[in-house]
């Protein structure tokens, strides 16, 4: 254990599994649910091992149901691993909760964690209080923020009159507060406009970079990981299926671009190319094959049609082994 | 472990004390700026507690005295309930809306704090309605006490503040095991309005009560501590049953097990629907 000291999280074979009672259906069913005992046992996540060193800001992806919040969970001390070594800092999180959440920040979506009632400035001095940080750490915080962020006009509001996007800003600026070592950003971008979401990006790269916090951050928005993320770690159905950097990604399935032909009567087309397979004239001619073409237009694939890509075939995957997948369909892969 | 400890030893009775008195104010001075609301509930408990009052006061323009038990006794008892119950009624408000936030998922948020869980939940809320209720209470005791010309002295004001500390924690004791049974299960707003509705049974003296609804309100919920026993320590000095010579002790036990129960569910939480 002594070696992976500098490491912030470390998941060795990690599982949590949860017991389901199996419900059955009528008045007569809910009935026999009251003794019954029929629990069956459901694998949220499935022998998950990464280390995080610290500093790093981690994108962990993947589609809803994919076991990310459990993971989060289990990392912030709510949920005890079925199985496994799980360390964060140093110390078992399910263990040692108050001490664990020392050292980390949360935000969750849209849940704020800051007082309703209350002016901004207040909840951060409580957290203050909360978490004993020195004035003089408190004081270089503050000037920091507002260095970084208009802070004024958000001080005296309360999180009751805040917009949405002010809302979420100070719930980020709330879990960087006592500098801790390791922040939790689930969703931070959920539902908000363009200009607050660019906002929210500089200011979690910023605070990354000069208090070397390392970020833990879910989303399902793939500007986040493009704008934040150096490490990309995707699970499905409560399995690792990918981790490596994002320069990894994109060339994970070979190279793939997207051809858009637009055809008579405007219509257009989208085929995603993998390069290594096939190229780009060869799919162009086959279309002036089949009619004339009016337009065409060559893309890079985004890290949102990679993302895609990999969850997709991960289900295919899933399909051939339990022998469900009679009809494959092709996802309009050119192959 | 030792550093658990020296964590402890940081965040002590006094780290509480001095979170809980800033929440308090700041949450006093947020709502006095909501000066409507504040009127209005205010205005609200004063009805209440006059209806209340009138109900108390019919009964016994009919009923002289209740089993052995006159008037001013009786009102004793139930001034007595109404400053045993503000506790509860101001800083104990949150556990009504526990269950909302466990069946959203907003219970969460309570776990990543560094302070205990239980006292970062019961501390959002300050409930300002319970302070009307105090004035009214302690005027009806006063009046009460005057009337059964209840000797003033250190001592049994001493005694009388013990015993309404022992009252609170009983009728908050049940008040935290009905909320944590949302822990378990769905539906568990009917168990907290039940035990609430319960209450009302506390300005009564027990001995009204058969045998087995003496039990029960002894034993199992056990609101007859909230007044009659603490009560007949003050009411009749010279014969003072044992379980109200017990009573500070069983209600600090009572309320260390609702507490303990409540955690229990805390910790069983995971976080559903988020």
């Amino acid at each position: 254990m002594k070696k992976e000291i500098d490491q912030a999280i470390v998941m060795e074979n990690v599982v949590k599994e949860f017991k389901v009672l199996n419900r059955h259906e009528g008045l007569r069913g809910s009935i026999r649910d009251l003794f019954s005992r029929d629990y069956r046992t459901v694998t949220a996540v499935d022998n998950i091992s990464i280390s995080i060193p610290g500093g790093q800001i981690v994108g962990y992806l993947g589609p809803n149901g994919a076991g990310k919040s459990t993971t989060i969970k289990m990392m912030t001390g709510v949920l005890e691993p079925t199985s496994g070594n799980l360390i964060v800092n140093g110390c078992v999180p399910y263990k040692n909760r108050t001490k664990n959440c020392e050292n980390i920040g949360v935000v969750f979506g849209q849940r704020s964690q800051l007082w309703w009632s209350l002016p901004l400035i207040e909840s951060f001095r409580l957290l203050k209080d909360i978490y004993l940080i020195p004035d003089r750490q408190y004081d270089e915080m503050m000037k920091l923020y507002s260095d970084l962020v208009d802070l004024e006009p958000l001080l005296h509001k309360t999180v009751r009159q805040m917009s949405l996007g002010q809302r979420t800003l100070s719930d980020i600026l709330a879990a960087f507060l006592h500098d801790p070592k390791i922040v939790f950003l689930d969703e931070p971008t959920i539902g908000l406009d363009v200009s607050m979401k660019a906002k929210i990006r500089d200011l979690i790269k910023e605070l990354n970079r000069m208090k070397q916090t390392t970020v833990i951050l879910t989303t399902h928005d793939m500007g986040d990981v493009d704008a934040l993320c150096e490490r990309i770690v995707i699970i499905d159905h409560g399995r690792m299926i990918y981790d490596n950097d994002i320069d990894h990604l994109k060339s994970y399935f070979g190279s793939y671009r997207i051809l858009k032909v637009r055809l008579p009567g405007d219509i257009w087309e989208e085929t995603v190319i993998d390069e290594s397979k096939t190229d780009v004239m060869s799919v162009i001619s086959d279309y002036q094959k089949k009619g004339k073409l009016l337009d065409i237009k060559l893309e890079e694939i985004s890290t949102e049609e990679v993302i895609k890509k990999i969850y997709e075939n991960e289900t295919n995957e899933r399909k051939k082994i339990s022998g469900i997948d009679k009809s494959r369909d092709n996802t309009g892969i050119a192959v | 472990m030792n550093e658990a400890a020296i964590a402890n030893a940081k965040r002590g009775f006094s780290f509480y004390a001095r979170i809980y008195r800033k929440i308090l104010v700041q949450d006093l001075k947020s709502k006095m700026s909501y000066r409507a609301d504040f009127i209005i509930s205010t205005f609200g408990m004063i009805m209440t507690n006059t209806v209340g009052f009138m109900s108390f006061y019919i009964l016994f323009k009919n009923f002289p005295s209740i089993n052995g038990w006159n008037y001013h006794e009786m009102l004793f008892l139930y001034g007595f309930s109404l400053i045993a119950l503000t506790p509860l009624q101001c800083l104990f408000d949150n556990n009504w809306s526990l269950r909302y936030s466990v069946e959203s998922g907003d219970f969460i948020k309570y776990c990543f704090r560094p302070i205990n869980i239980f006292f970062y939940f019961i501390s959002e809320v300050f409930d300002v309605k319970g302070l009307g209720q105090l004035v009214f209470g302690v005027a009806v005791l006063s009046y009460a006490w005057s009337s059964l010309a209840i000797p003033v002295t250190v001592g049994t004001l001493c005694l009388l503040v013990l015993l309404l500390i022992t009252a609170s924690l009983f009728m908050i004791a049940i008040m935290n095991f009905a909320a944590a049974t949302c822990f378990w299960m769905l539906r568990s707003g009917y168990v907290m309005i039940l035990m609430f509705r319960f209450k009302d049974y506390a300005r009564y003296p027990a001995s009204i009560f058969d045998g087995l609804f003496r039990i029960i309100f002894t034993f199992v919920i056990p609101i007859a501590f909230i007044a009659y026993y603490p009560g007949l320590v003050i009411l009749h000095p010279d014969n003072i049953p044992l379980l109200s010579k017990l009573s500070p002790v069983i209600g600090v036990l009572f309320f260390w097990l609702s507490y303990k129960f409540w955690m229990l569910g805390a910790t069983r939480y995971d976080g559903t629907g988020s």
